[in-house]
């Protein structure tokens, strides 16, 4: 039967178990360090859903699902992944053998083992040279390299090598005997590497550095297991633990405030401790790798922010943190000790370290975020990024009054006019109603309402687009009004800028007008609007049926109500709405209806999931913008390169900074930015 | 018993500035109707020269404040002697520009004394009884609200060219008072270090009367001579839309629109500006605007008063022609 010996040439091997023991003791003190880091944060939890955390950890961990959508270090990750998963199922056979006393470690099972090691040993291998080639030599900007990189590239490296080369000098050696390995043709690797050692070196000389080669490997493998939680390598379970925590409900909505709790004393963020353990735990599973700042607007436009950064620079405050605690514990047991009265709990020390915003983040980085969410959706182990930014934006606005003085205009404006522009409130109605649409209150019986939000409503060049949709709407026979004077902005940049205040009372006094409607569905053309009532509205008890224009749209034409004509010709690309793709994974329906008036459609570079923000988002929209190029311009030149018709949109922010881009580049001759709502209207 | 109406005098390097001359030339006719003296309060240092115009403009009692700790403005030492002179001389109205000055110093002065304060007015005028009555635009300008206070001294800040300055009659005279100020180092807790003024002839952009604006059609900042040599002409302030600021061709703060400077002068000139809601929301509330734009769709447009379509390399050269021989007749 197909089997080995385990231990074989090996004598006093239970000295193993003394250094295991070591090991595991390392191991563990590294696990509670981490541990009383993340417990600084606030309680949250985070485990409601066990079976789909399960499935997440299968997908986007054993699956690579996120890893693998990089290919060149996706592949190489998963190489070296699988690689070690079916040395480590090798290692717990033979332990189940050896150390339990379970035989099981031999037939279909050995020779499985035997090929799967050599076989995936041999992938791992070679992903780590590939690693250590793509961190060394090539150098990509989005990694940082640390001592804590190459020990572990090294010790994993060594520790592969040293497998293999063991079995091949067993091979080697037995086959000087009169027992050589039958299935060595199963370990391809090692038997490889046994031809030339035969030739080389006697049967003496291979046994005594067999033993030396097997105590070597075996003293690293313990370095790694106590290694393991101090170093890059614990990311093997803090990255699946983070996927089994992730969030799966409507993504980035920022947590609520309590303003008629008057015992709040703070709003926003601005320690590191009123994050919860998860903002915490998060820094830890943050492996560098980089994907967030590779797809990041704000960064790759040469602005000082990187996501990376921030949750780098956040894991490093939380040692600080730590090690200050712990110091004033130290201190608060001794001064007790000595018999002095009311030492001061540690809990209760004030933070005289760094301060979080201004000294480990520089405020401009928090302004320049544009909330596109591209480094959540690249996160292979679902960081959240934008919410922690948010966070620390409210505590700017609300508590210290410092934001981007061209901020404070558009606060004022939706304030007193309840749109950023600060246009007369009262005629927020005369657009659509000169075009003829009836409001909630002429038409009460209308099935939806139509919000055409501040854009829709005031600005000349959203206006056509609102003015196009109403064409379609009317020739499908649909029944619908608007609020009027009545409809106010919806507070998506007040939010998104911190302003939580003034969205809170945005938001309240819309959702009242609303339910006094009795309005159910809302037909949305400006994705912020759409994510806005559709995912946080619900916070404050808002809860209607919300369908962006496109989606709608799309439903009028293949439920026959819509015809529309099939022209030919012409090409055009279309920029996905952050809002409209990453946030609620509206992808398809946009382009589909450009196909269905026979659109031929390119894509840009950045595309889908990975598409790049106009800009706008986040409340950017208000801001100027002075660091870098312009994000706008970067993305305006996407789609000059592919020398389309059009460039179709979805949003009203994203039309303005496109046309922005297609007018500074100067070409407007070759380049529309139309929204699809004004391409369908032209096929009518 | 309250008396007197006090003009807070701005003065930057002892020049007077419009705004406060307006405000004599108002006050004037206000003191005239309620029989009150119109009392011009300078601050600054080697400032006895400004009586004179601020006599000819109109005061009756000029109260002349000599400092070297008040040569440049901060708030912390103007707030505490205009407190003090203010409280000894219990006028019955205290007016100032609200113009970076006057809205830094008017609430604070307002809270020290307890009274109230209209700021940003548009108007004033007094009613039967002598008791003044502000006008202020409020709603972005949809609509006005009139106030007045009930406790003295009533507090305003007239936001500039609301009213005309008086012409100057060199034949007035006045009493000229000179007071000293009683600093306390606890007041000075900003000091002016430095003044880095960019050079430039032309008026404030937020000051100016008259603005000549270009956008994305200027096609480069070489072009903006021809928007300088209009603005040379009339006295205007030069902006810019936010296209031609973020190509590069203008400075930060030459841009008019949500994210740049509000305006609203009486005159606007667009040149080469499409008129995005961006642009309009800084320079909507112009009394009256001219929009050259090669484009007869073009958003502003709508927005103006009269347009000219056509190219502006051709149509602003005729223009500046056009006002010089008005300028000069």
């Amino acid at each position: 039967m197909a089997t080995r010996q385990v231990y074989w040439n090996i004598e006093g091997e239970h000295w193993l178990y003394l250094l295991f023991i070591f090991a595991l003791i390392f191991f563990g003190y590294g696990v509670f360090k981490r541990v009383q880091l993340w417990k600084l944060g606030k309680p949250e939890n985070r485990c409601e859903n066990v079976w789909q955390g399960i499935k997440d950890i299968i997908v986007y961990g054993f699956g690579h699902k996120r890893i693998l959508k990089d290919p060149y270090p996706g592949l190489m990750h998963f190489a070296i992944f699988w690689g070690f998963v079916f040395l480590a199922f090798a290692t717990a056979i033979i332990t189940l053998q050896a150390d339990v006393g379970l035989q099981i470690f031999h037939g279909w099972l050995y020779l499985f083992i035997k090929l799967t090691a050599n076989l995936f040993g041999l992938a791992a291998l070679i992903g780590i040279l590939v690693a250590a080639y793509r961190r060394y030599i090539q150098r990509p900007d989005r990694l940082d390299n640390l001592a804590d990189d190459a020990i572990t590239l090294i010790l994993l490296f060594v520790i592969l090598l040293t497998g293999f080369l063991i079995e091949g000098v067993r091979m080697a050696a037995l086959s000087f005997t009169t027992t050589p390995d039958q299935w060595a043709s199963w370990g391809f690797v090692g038997q490889w590497i046994s031809i030339p050692l035969r030739s080389w070196l006697n049967e003496a000389q291979l046994l005594s550095l067999h033993r030396f080669l097997w105590w070597f490997h075996l003293v690293l493998a313990m370095f790694f297991i106590g290694y393991f939680s101090h170093s890059k390598l614990f990311h093997v379970l803090l990255g699946p633990a983070n996927q089994f925590m992730r969030n799966r409900g409507p993504i980035g909505i920022p947590e609520t405030i309590d303003f008629e709790d008057e015992s709040i004393e703070t709003f926003g963020k601005s320690q590191l401790r009123e994050f919860s353990w998860k903002a915490l735990f998060n820094t830890d599973a943050c492996l560098r790798c980089g994907r967030c700042q590779d797809n990041c607007p704000a960064y790759l436009s040469g602005k000082h922010l990187s996501p990376k950064r921030i949750i780098q620079d956040m894991k490093v405050l939380m040692q600080e943190t730590g090690a200050a605690v712990e110091a004033a514990k130290e201190m608060a047991t001794s001064v007790h000790a000595a018999g002095h009265d009311g030492a001061e709990s540690a809990e209760t020390e004030e933070w005289t370290g760094r301060a979080l915003i201004g000294e480990v983040i520089p405020e401009e980085d928090l302004w320049a975020c544009t909330t596109c969410r591209s480094c959540e959706q690249q996160c292979p182990v679902f960081i959240e990024h934008v919410d922690k930014t948010i966070d620390m934006r409210r505590n700017l606005v609300l508590m210290e009054t410092r934001f981007p003085s061209e901020a404070q205009l558009a606060f004022k404006n939706m304030e007193n006019n309840g749109n950023p522009w600060g246009i007369g409130w009262s005629t927020r109605a005369d657009f659509l109603t000169n075009l003829g649409v009836k409001t909630c209150e002429e038409d009460p019986g209308a099935e939806y309402l139509y919000w055409p939000g501040c854009s829709g409503a005031f600005d000349a060049r959203n206006q056509k687009v609102s003015a196009a949709l109403v064409k379609l709407l009317n020739a499908a026979g649909v029944r619908y009004a608007i609020l009027g004077n009545e409809e106010k902005c919806c507070g998506d940049s007040a939010r998104k800028l911190g302003n939580e205040y003034l969205f809170y009372s945005l938001a309240s006094e819309n959702i009242e007008v609303m339910k006094g409607h009795g309005v159910k569905k809302i037909i949305t053309q400006c994705p912020h609007c759409y994510n806005l009532i559709k995912n946080e509205y619900p916070q404050f008890g808002g809860d209607f049926e919300v369908i962006h224009h496109t989606v709608f749209l799309l439903d009028l034409i293949k439920s026959g109500k819509l015809k529309l004509s099939h022209g030919a010709g012409k090409t055009v690309t279309y920029h996905d709405s952050c809002y409209l793709g990453r946030y609620n994974q509206i992808y398809e329906q946009p382009r589909e209806l450009l196909k269905t008036v026979g659109l031929d459609i390119k894509e840009m570079a950045h595309t889908g999931e990975k598409s790049f923000c106009c800009g706008a988002g986040g409340g950017r929209m208000w801001l100027e913008e002075h660091e870098g190029q312009r994000i706008n311009e970067m993305r305006t030149d996407e789609a000059i390169a592919l020398k389309t018709d059009y460039v179709g949109t979805a949003c009203p922010f994203c039309l303005t900074m496109i046309a922005d881009g297609i007018g500074a580049r100067g070409v407007g001759e070759q380049l529309k930015a139309l929204d699809i709502a004004e391409i369908l209207e032209n096929a009518l | 018993m309250a008396k007197g109406i006090f003009i807070i005098v701005e003065q930057r390097n002892l020049e007077i500035r419009k705004v406060s001359l307006e405000l004599l030339g108002e006050g004037r006719k206000i003191a005239d109707a309620a029989g009150e003296p119109l009392v011009a309060v300078i601050l600054g240092q080697g400032i006895d020269g400004l009586a004179a115009t601020v006599t000819a403009g109109g005061a009756d009692k000029v109260i002349l404040i000599d400092d070297a700790k008040l040569a440049d403005y901060t708030t912390g030492a103007y707030t505490s002697v205009l407190n003090k002179l203010i409280t000894k001389e219990q006028p019955q109205t205290v007016l100032m520009g609200n113009t970076a000055i006057g809205k830094d110093l008017a609430p604070r002065l307002a809270q020290r004394l307890g009274v109230g304060l209209a700021s940003d007015c548009t108007g004033m005028e007094a009613d039967a009884s002598n008791f003044l009555i502000f006008k202020r635009p409020i709603y972005a300008g949809k609509a006005f609200e009139y106030v007045s206070s009930t406790v003295r001294p009533v507090m305003a800040t007239i936001r500039p060219n609301t009213f005309k300055a008086a012409d100057p009659n060199a034949s007035r005279t006045a009493e000229i008072v000179k007071e000293t100020a009683d600093i306390d180092a606890a007041d000075m807790r900003a000091i002016l270090k430095e003044v880095a003024i960019a050079a430039s002839k032309r008026p404030d952009l937020t000051e100016a009367n008259i603005i000549v604006s270009g956008g994305r059609g200027m096609g480069g900042p070489e072009n903006y001579v021809i928007l300088e040599a209009l603005a040379d002409v009339v006295g205007a302030a030069v902006g810019a839309s936010r296209a031609a600021v973020d190509a590069g061709w203008k400075e930060h703060k030459f841009q008019v629109g949500q994210t740049g400077k509000t305006v609203a002068p009486t005159l606007y000139i667009a040149c080469g500006i499409s008129g995005a809601i961006q642009h309009l929301a800084g320079m909507g509330s112009s009394k009256f605007i001219v929009a050259i734009n090669k484009d007869p769709e073009a958003n502003i447009f709508n927005v103006a008063d009269y347009g000219i379509v056509g190219d502006l390399f051709e149509v602003v050269p005729v223009l500046t022609e056009e006002f010089k021989k008005l300028v000069n007749s």
